[in-house]
């Protein structure tokens, strides 16, 4: 269980989160929505390390270990994945190789044996096909040239090979198209079991349709404003967020 | 013989021209007129230069003056061991197993029972070495020595050009193209302070092409004072691939001079990745005499410590419809000096000339520092031409993505400086060359290799 308290945290010095709670139970999935600006991405970069964001306030306490005291690197052995809104470019360092570093880094870390190149080759074109991702892709220096949709289905990807036990996914659904929605979607689903947590932020409810959450919850101005079950998400559909600080156009 | 000499200002300085003086008579060639013309030419200008110093705009950053200490003797022949083991120890697996005709250097003198030399006759190349050659130089030799883009200011040159003792000369037949990688192995040898002046000769006739990988590494002797040169003459429509890995003891001075003449329709790529030495000038002089070339002078530095690297390049477009590409990436972490001088010459015969130059640094500490001067004189109205530098620190955004997804610190610094460094490798179009490089990288990071 994923239970934040209270958490306030600056970025530059300006205050974004102002006292945020949120109790995310194990093998569930909840939706963050919100208005632009409400903070959802900077929950995101929180619960991961960033440290360009500073926690000044509250715990996040995740099977009674302290996040905030970990770095970036604990919290992914912990089993933390953020899955990046822009995920980054990194020339020179082709994809199969940075998969290869992050699956044997986690592996070491966590006192298993590391895999061989073929066994680790094998892993991956399983993971990749369900993905729809072309192996010629990996072979690619990381995100370099990727459309948007293969940057998000890469994150996926990663996502299935770190097995992690809590899942943050930060606008997985901006920038794709309805097929790669749908492919990156189904990948997520394929994930869900009942050891994993997922908190899946998103600015419009489509997503939604694909990836049912089990509850919503709204964000505003640094604060959980409203939670509800799936239906909220279909409710602010209509009405928008303006009753949240946003503009007053349908969400 | 009559010199007019400028007053030596250091103790380096007189020590030189006095090396000069007392090995003349046995150095190789002496009896040959040619030769012995040559070098007694590029003595005077060495004698008029002294040793450059940093009011000598080229060697701004690089006041060699300064620098050099005491003189060691010439390198002598003591019979240092290079089997096997000593080139993995000096250069890693990888390129020590490289694939290619072994050509090897100890002590400044071609060691022909570790070279391949009847393998590289039968695949088409004249090969001999040049000690020998340099006492019955034949046509092609006297029509290339000294005369490859030939520069009088350059005292580093004319001090080769003096005491040049060693090193190989080579000649490509017309059409010859190798199946491997030639490999010239540079080692000094143990014992104490010694000066190593080597010198090399690469002519590609018509239509030849071929790889040459140049290596210098070390067998444990302290403090080598390396002046190493090598010319290369491309005829027309061929192509030279020229690399080099410097991977010498600290205690090393290396300064080294690559001369290249490119004629029409050839290509000339130069790859220098320096990792060792505690002071390395790179000097790269290359001149197009024919139309529709093209040149690569890229390259890597990798340093820490307190070392110092300076490479500066000059290209000299002199004909129309040439294309030249720089492309350095320097990685300086404590309190090493990194410095990029890339000069492009266009002259007014030059049009259509497209030259572009990057010059880009990671610095890992506050204390690196990298200098970057790139000139370029133009002459001719019809170009384009371009040049850039940069200098940064690791990217945090980049650094918390591979954190983000369990990479240790220290080994997601190692993944980005692989990369950076990695960018500028892919100009070498040999696989397994560009491996042993990116080894030879991942060593200098405490990395495990790919």
């Amino acid at each position: 269980m994923l239970e934040i308290k209270n958490l306030h945290a600056n970025v530059d010095g300006r205050e974004i989160l102002k006292g945020l709670d949120l109790t995310l139970p194990t093998g569930e999935v909840h939706a963050i929505m919100g208005p632009n600006g409400s903070g959802k991405s900077t929950l995101a970069y929180v619960l991961a390390g960033n440290e360009d964001y500073e926690v000044t306030e509250g715990s996040i306490a995740w099977d009674g270990k302290d996040l905030t005291e970990m770095d970036p690197t604990e919290r992914a052995v912990a089993g933390v994945f953020l899955a990046f809104q822009y995920p980054m470019e990194i020339p020179g360092v082709a994809t199969m190789t940075f998969l290869r570093s992050a699956v044997n880094a986690l592996r070491k870390a966590r006192g298993e044996e590391e895999l061989s190149t073929p066994d680790f080759l094998r892993l991956v074109k399983e993971k990749a096909k369900g993905l729809k991702i072309d192996i010629e892709m990996l072979r690619r220096p990381l995100n370099v040239g990727f459309s948007g949709g293969e940057k998000k289905r890469n994150e996926i990807l990663q996502m299935t090979l770190l097995e992690p036990e809590i899942c943050v996914l930060d606008e997985t659904d901006s920038g794709l198209d309805i097929d790669a929605l749908r492919i990156v979607a189904d990948g997520v689903n394929a994930l869900r079991t009942k050891k994993r947590s997922m908190l899946v932020i998103t600015h419009y409810q489509r997503l939604l349709n694909y990836i049912v959450p089990d509850k919503v919850h709204v964000m505003a101005d640094g604060r959980i404003a409203r939670s509800g079950g799936p239906e909220l998400a279909l409710e602010l559909e209509k009405s928008g967020y303006a009753e949240f600080g946003g503009k007053a156009t349908a969400a | 013989m009559e010199l007019s000499v400028h007053q030596f200002r250091s103790k380096a300085e007189q020590q030189l021209f006095d090396l000069f003086a007392q090995s003349a008579a046995a150095l190789p060639g002496a009896a040959n007129p040619f030769v012995s013309g040559l070098r007694e030419q590029a003595i005077k200008t060495y004698g008029s230069l002294g040793l450059p110093h940093r009011r000598v705009e080229a060697w701004k950053y690089t006041d060699l003056r300064e620098r050099i200490g005491d003189i060691g003797p010439l390198i002598g022949s003591g019979g240092a061991r290079a089997g096997e083991a000593e080139l993995e120890a000096a250069f890693g697996e990888g390129l020590a197993h490289l694939p290619a005709y072994r050509l090897v250097l100890v002590e400044g003198a071609l060691r022909v029972e570790l070279s391949d030399m009847s393998d590289l006759r039968a695949a088409g190349v004249e090969v001999g070495a040049l000690a020998h050659m340099l006492e019955m130089p034949p046509a092609w030799l006297k029509e290339t020595l000294g005369q490859v883009n030939p520069r009088e200011d350059d005292a580093v040159l004319a001090l080769n050009t003096a005491l040049m003792t060693g090193g190989v000369a080579l000649r490509l037949a017309e059409g010859v193209t190798l199946d491997k990688p030639i490999h010239i192995v540079h080692l000094d040898g143990t014992g104490a302070a010694a000066s190593a002046f080597t010198r090399n000769v690469i002519v590609a006739e018509t239509g030849a092409s071929a790889t040459v990988l140049e290596s210098f590494g070390s067998l444990g002797l302290k403090g080598l004072l390396r002046n190493a040169v090598t010319e290369v003459k491309l005829g027309d429509k061929s192509a030279i691939q020229h690399v080099k890995l410097q991977r010498e003891a600290l205690e090393t001075i290396h300064l080294n001079t690559w001369l290249a003449n490119i004629a029409t329709d050839a290509r000339y790529n130069a790859f220098q990745l320096s990792v060792g030495a505690e002071l390395a000038r790179n000097q790269l002089y290359v001149g197009f005499d024919g139309e529709g070339s093209a040149t690569d002078v890229s390259g890597a530095t990798l340093a820490r410590g307190k070392q110092h690297c300076d490479t500066t390049l000059i290209v000299e477009h002199r004909v129309p419809r040439c294309e030249s590409r720089e492309l350095y990436k320097l990685v300086l972490d404590d309190d090493a000096r990194g410095i990029f001088q890339g000069k492009v010459i266009v002259l007014p015969d030059a049009q259509k000339t497209d030259g572009k130059q990057m010059a880009q640094a990671l610095l890992l500490s506050e204390t690196a520092e990298f200098d970057s001067k790139p000139e370029l004189e133009i002459f001719a109205d019809d170009v384009v031409c371009g040049h850039g530098a940069t200098s940064g620190q690791i990217d945090e955004d980049l650094l918390f993505y591979l954190e983000s997804r369990g990479l240790p610190e220290e080994q997601a610094r190692a993944l980005l400086i692989q990369a950076f460094v990695g960018e500028a490798f892919e100009v070498l179009d040999d696989e397994t060359l560009r491996d042993a490089f990116a080894a030879t990288a991942a060593d200098w990071l405490g990395a495990p290799a790919e």
